[in-house]
């Protein structure tokens, strides 16, 4: 067990290397000059400022070096300067992130909820009204596209019925704790669009086990349809599910990108979409590393809980 | 006293989209308490609806219709969901025929266990772990404390049937319903499993339903049978009775397909009995008898009226207006000069086939020097193949190999069949696979038709392929199921460039022709076909390219009774036929003796007998093969009953660090110090090439004996 946690890891690493290099390679790509490409044009009038930058990012070196170089400062939790916004990025991402984890946390969290128990409903209740009913609830908002519903819930809920305010709360990361009512239509926007996904999961790994002849055996002992879904059932169909969600971060990530966006809510997602407009790409590249490092994350999380789950996993080898 | 269950008038439908299944059409059944009920029949005559009724887990779309079942004095037709509840698991238990599947993956088997004490006799935790424990070593779980705590994939299949079994058992029903319990086991597991069932039901005293397809199973353990037929018990009577003089000719054709009925020597032509065509199609039953459309004693009336259930005696029913056997009971007498239709066959057959007859005389020495006079055409010599053993998801890391054929020496003559037989996991698929050139040896050399196969050319090789062909137990996942068979079958001849598409498709046409099907049939897909059907065209594949042997691995292990009989006669036909060499592989004894001229018995990756195919089934010399006879149930009562030998003990050792010396050692009951140091070779017993490796053998060898080339090169290799 703990040999394969150490194996994990490390390949984990490894793939954070691979990212890093590949976001090397792309600050590299951007046409022209680096340094006026990341500083903006009005560096252009201040040679001072791109020989300083050069010097920094040790573009006078070979490539490699600046790899390395720049590698170091990525340790370092330097992820350059957004002169854009005139702010390090990393103070920037520090800001912002926090916001994105909470809207993301919470709506998946609530998609689960919700998700879990009507996927299993529908799986006993297979081609039934309410089963087709459902299916048909999650591929509308698995299709709509996300600045749809959000639209929508804006129009519906913040301007016609005043329920929730139309944007997100614009404070710091306690306002999303104070100003909950203006948290709430973000939350639920990207609860939609995650709960259409995990109950679908739901609802297909709960009918692939509800066949299963252990199931058969447990009614045989003399279990009550409760307790065989509970017990029996549940658990099993859960171990896809626990991957899903690791797999699915930036999926979600993206999902959460156009909320933030249609709901003006200032998290990682939002400066995204704020820094493609504006060719801010320190703050872009930063971001990418954020997301592309919290999706090798997301599935070291979802193999460990597998293996916490699955007892086969978990013991094939010892 | 009252009867324990009493089904009367059994309905159960099982409603699809389009149609509706009438599984179970008007069963009665009766079992007394503390009796062992055996219902047989092949596979969707109603037996597993049966079990399942009885239990209410019919499923989806299942419903009882019609009748009763009456259940320790209650009608649990009636009962409401939470009353059946508290009916299964408590007073009825049940255990399914797939021990891996039927288990909770992800839940110890403790808990498991446990479950069913927690929901019927109020336990906690505790307690029910406790009970646990205790059933766990009722059913012959070593050291049951600390394996409550294990996951079923941690164990291997045996203990799972036997956790399967305390589960069932732990609460104490009055009833156990067993559905194919052993199906899924290899023989010498699933004696073990029926020793223990017929141990716990005395000790018990506990009733118990055995279902199964099985007639050999039947014959040692139940003492009464039901044989079922397109959803209704067509004979009912005690054990002994029902094999000694079946009434019903569904029964008496069962009988008469089974190979261990057979007694002409091997090698003499016989012949199955075949029940033509399939049963009927259960959404649409034929009017009158059921069984008419395969009935060979049939008449007009059977077809219009249902034959209603007739008493013989008291306790012996059947349904049936022409009953065959013998009203009296001192069939048995009768049985024995009375030629049957088979033994009638036979006789024709084997006058037709005069010249092909004498198998053995021109076939004297099977592993010595190949001067017959057909001549070898397969000779396998210190064949050895290891697989690795490899741990880590990325980088491979061998940690060990797996030695799944070891040093294995023998000879197929000409035109003749050689059975290979042993548990799963003694290696025998491998050699099929090596010898077809699916696998890679690591050492040793094959030789086919006088040419050593590791010194072909590429082009030989493809030549060769062709010669030798492998058919598969399941024929349908072989195939592309998007092809028809007449594209399917064309292909090996197109990839071996032989003649024009005009040739190619007379070639088809010709083979559909011997395999008894239809011409039409190319025009189908193979997911349209039966079973047999499918095991038809399998062979078709095979023999399109017109090889010189086929290797043919478990090629009926799947099939029913009647329709395995159907593809061994067809087997032997196409033999006589075209010449063929078989390398016929099994786990299945008397299939295997059967058909084969030489049998060849492999255990844990080593040959530890081969010979004459009657030498060693009735003179076994290995400690194992008289051990694996004794374990194959046969499909005799008094045979079953008489048997003394506990068939062969404990399960198989790991092939990854197989036991030193003797391979079989571990489980020998003969074993001495010396099993352990040095390895047996193998050495002759009689002149006709019947050799087997054991320091202890079970008679000593023959006088003219002597000591063929093979054995030595084996002492010579042999003893690491
Ligand atoms: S009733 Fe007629 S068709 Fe049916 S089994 Fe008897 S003889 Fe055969
Ligand atoms: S060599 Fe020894 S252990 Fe092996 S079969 Fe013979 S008696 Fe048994």
């Amino acid at each position: 067990m703990i040999a394969f946690f150490v194996r994990r890891l490390l390949q984990a690493v490894v793939v954070i290397l691979l990212v890093t290099m590949i976001t090397f390679a792309l600050l590299r790509a951007i046409p022209g000059n680096v340094a006026i490409a990341i500083l903006g044009p009005t560096a252009y009038r201040n040679p001072a400022t791109i020989a300083q930058f050069d010097a920094t990012y040790g573009f006078n070196k070979p490539w490699f070096d600046q790899y390395f170089l720049w590698l170091g400062h990525l340790a370092q939790g330097n992820l350059g300067y957004s002169w854009k916004l005139n702010q390090s990025v990393a103070s920037l991402l520090g800001n912002r992130l926090p916001k994105t984890v909470i809207l993301v946390g919470i709506s998946t969290i609530i998609a689960l909820i919700v998700a879990i128990p009507i996927g299993v409903y529908q799986a006993v209740r297979r081609n039934k009204a309410a089963d087709y009913t459902f299916t048909a609830l999650s591929f509308l908002f698995y299709a709509a596209p996300t600045f749809f519903v959000g639209t929508v819930m804006i129009l519906v809920f913040a301007d016609e019925l005043h329920l929730f305010g139309p944007e997100g709360p614009q404070g710091g990361l306690v306002s999303d704790f104070t100003d909950w009512k203006d948290l709430t239509l973000p939350v639920v926007t990207l609860a939609l669009v995650t709960f259409a996904l995990f109950s679908r999961y739901m609802r297909s790994s709960t009918l692939d086990n509800i066949t299963e002849d252990y199931v058969r055996t447990a009614r045989a002992k003399g279990a009550s349809e409760r307790r065989v879904l509970i017990r029996h059932v549940l658990r099993n169909s859960l171990i896809p599910i626990a991957t899903l969600v690791g797999l699915n971060i930036p999926l979600i990530v993206s999902g959460a990108l156009i909320t933030e966006s249609v709901f003006n809510y200032p998290g990682m997602g939002y400066l995204f979409f704020q820094a493609a407009q504006q060719q801010d790409y320190p703050t872009l590249l930063g971001v990418l590393i954020v997301v592309a490092i919290a999706t090798v994350i997301g599935s070291l999380v979802a193999d460990i809980a597998y293996a916490v789950l699955d007892p086969r996993v978990r013991y094939v080898s010892s | 006293m009252a009867p324990l269950l009493e089904i009367k008038d059994l309905h159960t439908e099982i409603r699809l989209r389009r149609s509706t299944v009438h599984a179970i059409d008007g069963v009665n059944l009766t079992v007394e308490p503390g009796e062992c009920l055996g219902i047989v029949g092949e596979s969707g005559c109603g037996k597993t609806m049966t079990a399942l009724s009885v239990m209410r887990l019919l499923p989806n779309g299942g419903h009882i219709t019609g009748g009763s079942i009456v259940l320790d004095g209650q009608d649990i037709t009636n009962l409401d969901d939470e009353a059946m509840q508290d009916v299964r698991g408590n007073l009825v238990g049940m255990i399914f025929q797939d021990p891996m599947t039927s288990l909770n993956p992800t839940m110890t088997i403790g808990d498991q266990i446990a479950e069913s004490v927690r929901l019927h006799r109020g336990a906690d935790k505790q307690a029910g772990l406790e009970r646990a424990v205790e059933v766990l070593g009722l059913v012959g779980m070593p050291k049951p404390a600390e394996r409550i705590g294990n996951f079923p994939h941690q164990l291997s299949g045996g203990m799972r049937q036997r956790v399967m079994i305390a589960m069932a058992l732990a609460c104490e029903p009055k009833l156990l319903i067993a559905d194919e319990p052993t199906t899924a086991l290899d023989v010498t597991i699933q004696k073990q499993i029926l020793e223990l069932l017929d141990n716990l039901r005395q000790r018990l005293g506990m009733a118990v339903i055995l279902v199964t397809h099985d007639l050999g199973v039947i014959a040692g353990r139940a003492d009464r049978v039901a044989v079922m037929y397109a959803g209704r018990v067509v004979e009912t009577t005690d054990t002994t009775t029902l094999f000694a003089n079946p009434r019903h000719p569904y029964t008496q054709a069962l009988f008469e397909a089974l190979p261990d009925k057979i007694v002409e020597p091997a090698g003499v032509a016989k012949r199955l009995y075949n029940i033509p065509g399939q049963p009927p199609d259960l959404t649409s039953p034929p009017q009158g008898c059921k069984f008419a459309a395969r009935c060979r004693y049939a008449q007009d009336s059977c077809r219009e009226t249902e034959p209603d259930l007739t008493y013989d005696v008291a306790l012996h029913e059947y349904r049936c207006f022409f009953p065959v056997g013998e009203a009296a009971l001192d069939a048995p007498a009768q049985d024995a000069d009375a030629p049957t239709v088979a033994a009638a066959e036979a006789e024709a057959e084997a006058e037709a086939t005069e010249g092909a007859v004498p198998v053995l005389a021109t076939a004297p020495s099977v592993a010595g020097d190949g001067a017959t006079p057909n001549g070898t055409l397969l000779k396998v010599e210190h064949l050895i193949k290891d697989f690795p053993v490899t741990a880590g998801a990325i980088l491979q890391r061998r940690v060990g190999s797996v030695s799944a054929v070891a040093d294995v020496s023998f000879e197929v003559p000409r035109g003749k069949t050689f059975g290979m037989v042993g548990e799963s996991g003694c290696g025998k698929t491998t050699i099929g696979r090596l010898i077809v050139g699916l696998e890679k040896a690591n050492a040793g050399s094959i030789t086919f038709d006088g040419q050593d196969l590791a010194k072909l050319s590429n082009r030989g090789r493809r030549q060769h392929s062709g010669k030798i062909q492998l058919m598969f137990q399941d024929s349908y996942a072989s195939m592309d199921p998007r092809m028809r068979v007449a594209t399917i079958l064309r292909e090996p001849l197109v990839i071996q460039k032989q003649g024009s598409r005009r040739d190619q498709e007379k070639r088809i046409a010709a083979i559909m022709n011997e395999v008894g099907l239809p011409q039409a049939a190319l025009e189908r897909y193979p997911h349209e076909f039966s079973g047999g059907q499918r095991q038809r065209l399998g062979l078709a594949r095979a023999l399109v390219l017109r090889p010189s042997m086929i290797v043919a691995d478990e090629p009926v292990s799947a099939l029913d009774v009647s329709i395995q009989a159907q593809i061994l006669n067809l087997m032997l036909d196409l033999q006589k036929d075209n010449g063929l060499t078989y390398l016929f592989i099994s786990h299945d004894l008397s299939v295997v003796r059967y058909l084969s001229d030489i049998i060849g018995v492999m255990y844990l990756g080593k040959l530890v007998e081969v010979g004459p195919a009657d030498d060693v089934y009735f003179g076994p010399v290995h400690p194992y093969t008289k051990g694996l006879i004794d374990t194959v149930p046969v499909a005799d009562p008094l045979l079953e009953r008489a048997k003394e030998s506990q068939g062969v003990m404990g399960e198989l050792p790991s092939a990854v660090a197989p036991p030193s010396g003797c391979r079989f050692r571990t489980r020998c009951p003969l074993a001495q110090d010396i099993c352990a140091e040095q390895e047996p070779p193998l050495r002759p017993f009689t002149a006709k090439g019947h050799l087997a490796a054991c320091h202890f053998p079970l008679r000593e060898p023959e006088a003219d004996a002597g000591a063929p080339a093979v054995a030595e090169k084996t002492t010579a290799s042999g003893g690491q």
